[in-house]
């Protein structure tokens, strides 16, 4: 038997392709599904959310609430603000909710609206307002997500996205985080129309309370100072650019001729630091 | 030799007019190459040798698959989908080793082995390797 | 969108690494190839050779990991959603394939020939998808005849 040496003119194993084609037609293969089930999610929620009766919405939450354990509702601090909360739903938001306040010690500059009508506010946010208009507002801000139920829509994207990424990929597939990071960029622009929503609300419910708006921006010049502070960085990735915000602000106060007067004094509870 | 050869082919016994449909989906069937498992062909002598052939396709299965899978995997039974998805790309692996023989100036390949690895999640190897020959 | 951009850079030191890295290798594979040209390997067992001239036989072999780099392991993840062949793996098994082998010769490079040569694929720890290194391990190894002159 003879043997012949002969090197194979081609290589059959590995198709010629251009990987940076493939990569790019499947990766806009995937984005289109993902604005797809997006576009379609929003739409049923649209429909979905406002049908869902409030009270069956404090009993859902009811659990997930009480499992909080590090949430504190009774402490002078707490009850401060809730008595706040209650003027404003009292004077104005007149909201088909009882609302409840919790604070949750953590450095993060913001507040959260959950479902049930539980609003979650961080000592971190406490620790730099100034005023009790300035605080008025961010309260009524959140309340203004109830009105178009801003936290339910919100919250079931995520948990739809979350399950059908665990489906489909399994969990913690790198593709998987990849698709999460891509959401979070639709997110953020579909909050922004929801958070404009809740300012203007916000702004109205200032007007209603104290019979002017000042106060109203404050918080937002103080943040849009504070860039880089790590701090703010959540508040900022979820909410419109500041200085957009606050030119909104000002703008809609104008149009309605809301003024802007003397600003009350915080209760010095309210900024004291939990001591260590 | 197509009734052997067909064995190789898809792991599994095809007769009647699958045969034909295997043999019109593959290009080996017309007898441009003989392929064998064995070390030799029976009935002609080899003459020369070329070394190792081989030929290696990937697939993938897509999501709709993989969910069907699932739902099948709690009643149990053949899952359809994938053993023709697994015989196509064995075939293409098969028709890649046929390739590289072919450029060589074999016109058999004997001794083939088949052997399946899972390279990525959810994504199959298919494998045949051979050693390339002229016979007589 | 931090960590976003930090996938885009993974992704583009993965593509431009990956395929330089895959090039070279490439190059070195085909360089070496040429030079075991003249040694016969073949897959099957009977060879017509007279036994009383077998000087010695061993056992040789070869085995090669290579890893998959991160563009790729990102095309065929979004690969796995459609379907269909994913081409992108297709070299790196190709080059472990052909790197084991050239190890396996490079064992015996005075033998006559290397007889019985069987292939081994395995993929090396995928226990836990998020920590693991994805790669891949081929493994060749058969039987080096040596003849007398």
């Amino acid at each position: 038997m003879k043997y012949t040496a002969r090197m194979p003119e081609t290589n059959v194993n590995v198709t010629p392709t251009s990987p940076l084609r493939e990569f790019f037609v499947l990766l806009s293969g995937v984005i289109a599904i993902i604005v797809g089930i997006y576009l379609l999610l929003g739409l049923a929620l649209n429909i979905i959310v406002p049908r869902i009766p409030m009270t069956f919405e404090r009993k859902m939450a009811g659990p997930f609430i009480n499992s909080m354990a590090s949430v504190d509702r009774s402490s002078e601090k707490a009850q401060t603000v809730q008595k706040l909360l209650d003027v404003i739903q009292g004077r104005y938001a007149k909201l088909p909710y009882t609302f409840t306040v919790y604070l949750q010690e953590s450095p993060r500059v913001n507040a959260v609206a959950l479902p049930g009508g539980n609003i979650v506010v961080f000592s971190g946010l406490l620790e730099k307002v100034e005023s009790e208009n300035e605080l008025a507002f961010i309260l009524a801000h959140e309340m203004g997500h109830y009105v178009n139920r801003d936290h339910l829509k919100g919250l079931g994207r995520v948990l739809v996205f979350i399950m059908i990424s665990a489906v489909l990929l399994g969990p913690d597939s790198s593709v998987g985080n990849l698709l999460a990071q891509s959401l979070n960029i639709t997110e953020m622009a579909f909050s922004r129309n929801q958070e404009t929503l809740a300012d203007e609300f916000a702004l109205n419910a200032l007007h209603s309370t104290y019979g002017h708006v000042g106060g109203s921006a404050d918080f937002f010049i103080k943040l849009s100072k504070e860039v880089n502070a790590g701090l703010g960085g959540h508040y900022f990735s979820t909410h419109p650019e500041n200085l957009k915000r606050i030119a909104h602000l000002k703008n809609y106060s104008r149009i309605h001729g809301f003024a802007e007067k003397l600003l009350r004094n915080i209760p010095a509870i309210i900024n004291k630091k939990r001591p260590a | 030799m197509s009734k052997r050869y067909n064995l190789v082919f898809d792991g599994s016994i095809v007769e009647g007019e699958n045969i034909e449909k295997v043999k019109k989906n593959t290009r080996t069937a017309d007898g441009a190459l003989i392929l064998t498992n064995i070390e030799s062909v029976p009935g002609k002598k080899i003459v020369e040798h070329f070394g190792l052939v081989s030929g290696s396709t990937i697939r993938a299965k897509h999501i709709g698959r993989d969910l069907m899978a699932s739902l099948k995997n709690i009643i149990g039974g053949e899952l359809k989908g994938y053993t023709e998805l697994l015989n196509d790309s064995r075939r293409q692996a098969v028709d890649r080793m046929i390739d590289q023989a072919q450029q060589l100036g074999a016109n058999a390949i004997v001794n083939i082995r088949f052997s399946t690895s899972s390279v990525a999640q959810g994504a199959a190897e298919l494998y045949a390797y051979g050693t390339a020959v002229r016979v007589e | 969108m931090n960590d976003l951009t930090i996938i885009i850079t993974l992704i583009a030191i993965g593509y431009i690494a990956g395929t330089w890295a895959e090039k070279r290798h490439y190059r070195s594979i085909e360089k070496r190839e040429r030079e075991f040209l003249d040694l016969p390997t073949v897959s099957i067992k009977n060879v017509n050779i007279d036994d009383a001239k077998v000087k010695k036989a061993e056992i040789v072999y070869g085995g090669a990991v290579i890893s998959v780099d991160y563009f790729k392991r990102i095309l065929a993840g979004l690969r796995n959603i459609f379907g269909g062949a994913v081409k992108s793996y297709e070299s790196l098994i190709d080059r472990a394939r052909r790197e084991a082998l050239l190890r396996m010769k490079a064992m015996a490079p005075d033998a006559t020939m290397i007889i019985n040569v069987r292939i081994e694929t395995s993929t090396i720890g995928r226990k836990s998808h998020k920590k693991s290194v994805a790669c891949l391990e081929a493994f060749a190894y058969g039987t080096a005849i040596y003849l007398e002159e």
